[in-house]
């Protein structure tokens, strides 16, 4: 949080969700602006545009928990989307295909139970080889995904989706093969991710998960188990990330290994670096940014990896904090509050 | 207040860039093909097939045709979103293209939401008989009709009728449907098959040396491959710098694509397989005179050597426009319900597209590539077609 | 059987050779800059296609195999100057992320220069036939390869053993300090291994472009292999990256003989347990930082 939101008044419901009230009145019209869009933006397309940044942006910011919060870097994080939606996927086909619910916690809860003996491991080391372990196991799964031909589809990808109603305490909403229901059923899994998150971010777990960000050692010297409280954090961001993978095989009713290949991976990193890490919010502009531009970008040009490639260097040279540095950059030029 | 500012000004920012663009004058139709990865070349002459296509026709419905291209990167879920942005954002009226099973089978099961016709000509996948109203096979031949023909050429040259089969195919949808159809077939007919529960290779094998030492362990001396076209080719070369081929033959379930084939050089002699269509159709009596205008306009027009995938391309986009002329409107139920039934008279004669199950029939050929004779198109190695064989004799018949 | 396992142990040998060349230069990079190169299979793709290019405008592969090193060489200089430079105070993820977006430029660049299609190296009269070794058959040019494979290795040996640059590098990759109390250049020393690096990535390029074929991603894959490779072998460790490339040269070619690459999972758990229980790499030579 800057000074001048800290300076800010708050009321107690924000002082308890731990966000200044700038913050929350900008999501609240975020939020009400996402969700009037399908009904003022007649072009279909833009509409599953922006559903797919939304998703993208929910596997950012749980790459943000990771990264900006924890000081843990993912090459593959997007390997725990597949597996969510390889998961939720295969359950709809194979065993319930009815429940959209209980295919999204299957969905969470398997990607937890894989995350969970894979952080066991992971935490026992840090910095590079925590993230050079992510992606030998992020390519483990890819592997398995790809050439499980019978389980997975494997090139061709897991087809067949059914398309179950969306529903609410046993009140039938929309058909989830609707484009606009399955944008706003997104747009409310994201609202309800969001919260939950910032929530714990900003609680005494948050608060630690900084400290070993901050100094691995120290934290260790005030009693702090940092093994446990890296594999908290690693386990938050696995299961944000099922549940990203879980919307996405609804969102796109199919899903291949190409979601989970590495540079795909590198692509999430991407995100959160252009949005600005440890922010929560940033991943979100960040995916907003790279899906438009890629997708802008690759109906312009041929050469579109040129000018994507171009910007990153030019972002890591210039703007490393990214689009959420851009105000500390501004502040400074102009005589600087920091 | 700044950090708003920020956020605001970059969702504006973002949904800025992506304000539609207006104009609805001419008929747009999307053309999917892959323009890059593993199988660009093909993808290069799919487009140029339908562009001659279009350019041949002109107007559709008194409007004129304008043709969008996308790159599907041969990646299912890419094909699937610039569907969308073909559709949706472009208002394309038909999706016409599209290389690679996978790729067919994921767009097929998105098409009731595009609401769209989607005219493949390039899947071969036996999926795609009756597989939904709106999709169509024009052009390529199926998986079960390349295995009939392949499997009669087998049985009608003496060479390859002794001899067993490695059945090698690529990983993926198309793949495993042509090596099973194939097997089948093999097996009623009483062509010898070394290993029943065939070989698959990923799609992006470069190095096929222990795929070799895997044919060469096997004792078998005839081998049968469902490879993307462009990679025959490739294939072929390391088999022989590994000396396979003095003692294998290899019979082919799909057609070697052309640029690939005249960069294998020499190599690329001696495979054998029935396919839609191949330039010397041009010295085929009953077939000469339109096949030679193809061809010399193709040639011509794109300064390359007219192809399999070109001519089966423009086949299927000839299909699409006679239909849309028919339907009189560009109501997608509307200009489905025309592609039923439709034929056309092409490069390589008369083609139909079956009421019953929305998959083309075709006459085609059995070829064996061979160092080429002098010709306009400056090939040195060609499919030199052996046998021509009528649309029936393939199958399967057409039930209304 | 005996042609098949001559077979076999070549494949490996090629494949696990080209490995070599990628995993020192990584290693050489890594060790002396604590930069790990994500560009480092691009580079690899570019030097593939000078390669291709010498050939076609009429040299041969033997110059293209001088040449295109060369090239990607001095490149490797201007990437270091340009963008490395600036990053040397930064955390390790900076430069991570802007090696990624630079393998993006390359690829672009690659297609926008050279088109998407696949490219063949085409290669001398002799080197285009068969080898008979008993009853086994093999390729002429897998074995050259195979002995331009041993001359690099070679050279290297010679290079970072007997010359000052060398025997400098290798210091200063373990103790820059003391490389640096000394009067050495260090800065100096640290560019020419990073130049090295890239030099050999050039290289790799160009030895592997006959065997895969030259195409814009070729380097996607072996970026990876090549990942894997250091990191068994342990990260900053020569000796470690050579048996590692040899030894995932032949689990992948195996792997594929015997089951299918599913077995390439094993590869990742190797890499994995290494990680865990051996983070020095099997040699126990590695550095983290």
């Amino acid at each position: 949080m800057s000074n001048m939101e800290q300076a800010a008044p708050r009321s107690l419901i924000f002082e308890r969700l731990g966000g200044g009230k700038a913050m929350w009145i900008t999501t609240a019209v975020m939020v009400v602006i996402l969700a009037v869009l399908p009904f003022i933006l007649p072009n279909r397309f833009y509409i599953r545009l922006v559903n797919e940044i939304m998703i993208y942006g929910l596997l950012a910011m749980s790459l943000d928990v990771l990264l900006g919060y924890t000081g843990l870097l993912s090459f593959m994080h997007n390997a725990y989307l597949g597996l969510g939606a390889y998961a939720t996927g295969l359950f709809m086909i194979h065993i319930w295909p009815e429940s959209i619910w209980v295919a999204m916690l299957v969905g969470t809860v398997f990607t937890m139970a894989v995350a969970l003996p894979v952080g066991w491991v992971q935490v026992r080391t840090g910095g590079l080889a925590f993230a050079l372990l992510t992606l030998a196991f992020g390519m483990m799964f890819y592997t398995v995904a790809w050439k499980w031909y019978d389980l997975t589809g494997g090139d061709d990808g897991l087809m067949g989706l059914p398309q179950p109603d969306i529903t609410l305490f046993g009140l039938k909403l929309a058909s989830s093969g609707n484009s606009t229901a399955i944008y706003l059923f997104t747009l409310a899994i994201l609202l309800i991710c969001f919260v939950f998150t910032w929530r714990v971010i900003h609680s005494p777990l948050g608060a630690v998960l900084e400290a070993i960000r901050e100094n691995e050692e120290r934290a260790s010297f005030v009693g702090i188990n940092v093994r446990r409280y890296k594999l908290i954090g690693w386990m938050l961001a696995c299961g944000l990330a099922g549940t990203a993978g879980s919307i996405y095989i609804l969102y796109r009713g199919y899903t291949g290994p190409g979601v989970m290949g590495a540079f795909e991976g590198a692509g999430v990193l991407m995100m959160v670096l252009l949005g600005g890490m440890g922010t929560l919010w940033g991943p979100f502009i960040g995916a907003a940014l790279f899906i438009v531009l890629k997708d802008q970008l690759s109906s312009w040009t041929q050469d579109w990896e040129i000018f994507i490639g171009a910007i990153v260097i030019l972002l890591v040279l210039f703007l490393p904090k990214g689009v959420a540095g851009v105000p500390a950059l501004f502040n400074r030029q102009s005589g600087g509050e920091d | 207040m700044k950090r708003i500012l920020i956020i605001a000004a970059s969702v504006l920012l973002a949904l800025a860039l992506a304000i539609p663009a207006v104009a609805a004058d001419p008929v747009k139709i999307g053309v999917l093909v892959p323009l890059t990865g593993i199988v660009a070349n093909g993808g290069k002459e799919m487009a140029n097939g339908i562009d001659m296509a279009a350019k041949d026709k002109k107007t559709l419905l008194g409007r004129p045709i304008k043709l969008i291209v996308e790159d599907t990167r041969v990646k299912p879920a890419v094909a699937v979103s610039k569907a969308e942005k073909l559709v949706y954002q472009d208002k394309s009226v038909a999706l016409i293209g599209v290389f690679s099973s996978g790729v067919g089978l994921a767009l097929a099961k998105n098409i009731d939401k595009l609401n769209v016709p989607f005219v493949s000509t390039h899947v071969m996948t036996t999926k795609f008989y009756g597989l939904n109203p709106l999709v169509f096979r024009s052009g390529q031949l199926a998986n079960d009709q390349t295995a009939v023909g392949n499997v009669e050429g087998i049985l009608a040259t003496p060479d390859l009728k002794k001899r067993k089969y490695y059945v090698l195919v690529h990983d993926y949808s198309w793949g495993h449907d042509a090596a099973k159809r194939f097997i089948a077939l093999a097996k009623a007919k009483g062509v010898k098959v070394v290993n029943p529960d065939f070989d698959r290779a990923p799609i992006k094998t470069k190095n096929w040396s222990t795929y070799i030492s895997k044919i060469k362990a096997s004792g078998a001396d005839g081998i049968y491959i469902a490879l993307i076209t462009d990679v025959i080719p490739r294939f072929m070369k390391q088999a022989n710098e590994f000396g396979l081929m003095k003692t294998c033959r290899l019979v082919s379930g799909a057609a070697p694509g052309a640029v690939d084939l005249e960069n294998a050089g020499t190599a690329g002699v001696g495979i054998f397989g029935a396919s839609d269509y191949a330039w010397d159709l041009e010295n085929f009596p009953g077939y000469q005179a339109k096949a030679k205008d193809w061809n010399t306009r193709y040639y011509k027009m794109y300064k390359a050597i007219p192809c399999d995938a070109a001519a089966h391309s423009y086949v299927g986009a000839m299909n699409l426009f006679k239909a849309i002329e028919k339907a009189g409107s560009t109501d997608p139920q509307k200009i489905a319900a025309a592609i039923r039934g439709i034929s056309y008279d092409g490069p390589y004669g008369k083609v139909y597209i079956c009421p019953g199950d929305n998959c083309m029939r075709n006459d085609a050929v059995l070829t064996e590539t061979v160092k080429a004779p002098k010709n306009p198109y400056g090939a040195t190695i060609y499919m030199k077609v052996l046998k021509v064989f009528p649309a029936k004799e393939l199958g399967p018949p057409c039930k209304n | 059987m005996f042609a098949i396992t001559v077979d076999i142990i070549l494949n490996s040998l090629v494949l696990g050779g080209i490995f070599v060349i990628m995993g020192v230069g990584l290693n050489i990079i890594y060790g002396l800059n604590r930069v790990m190169n994500l560009a480092h299979g691009a580079l690899y793709a570019l030097g593939a296609y000078f390669g291709f290019s010498v050939v076609a405008v009429g040299g041969n592969y033997f110059l293209a195999l001088l040449i295109a090193p060369i090239i990607v060489g001095i490149l490797g200089l201007v990437i270091e100057r340009v963008l490395i430079t600036p990053m040397r105070k930064r955390s390790m993820i900076y430069t991570l992320i802007l090696t990624y977006g630079l393998m993006f430029v390359i690829d672009g660049l690659i297609k926008f220069f050279w088109g998407v299609e696949t490219r063949f190296i085409h290669l001398p009269e002799f080197m285009q036939g068969t080898v008979s070794l008993g009853s086994a058959s093999y390729p002429v040019f897998r074995l050259v390869i195979l002995i331009g494979i041993a001359a690099v290795v070679a050279a290297l040996m010679l290079l970072l053993g007997r010359t000052r640059l060398g025997i400098n590098m290798r210091a200063a990759s373990e103790i820059p300090e003391m490389v640096s109390a000394c009067g050495v250049n260090v800065r100096g020393v640290q560019i020419s291994g990073f130049v090295l690096g890239c030099m050999l990535a050039g290289t790799a390029g160009v030895l592997a472009g006959p065997l895969f074929t030259v195409f814009p991603i070729m380097g996607h894959d072996m970026l990876i292999s090549s990942f894997v490779v250091v990191v068994i072998g342990g990260l900053g460790s020569l000796r470690g990256a050579v048996i590692a490339a040899l030894m995932i040269g032949f689990v992948q070619t195996l792997a594929e003989f015997f089951i299918t690459e599913m077995a390439m999972v094993i590869v990742y758990m190797l890499m994995a347990l290494i990680l865990v229980i051996k983070p020095l790499g099997i040699l126990g030579e590695g550095k983290f930082e």
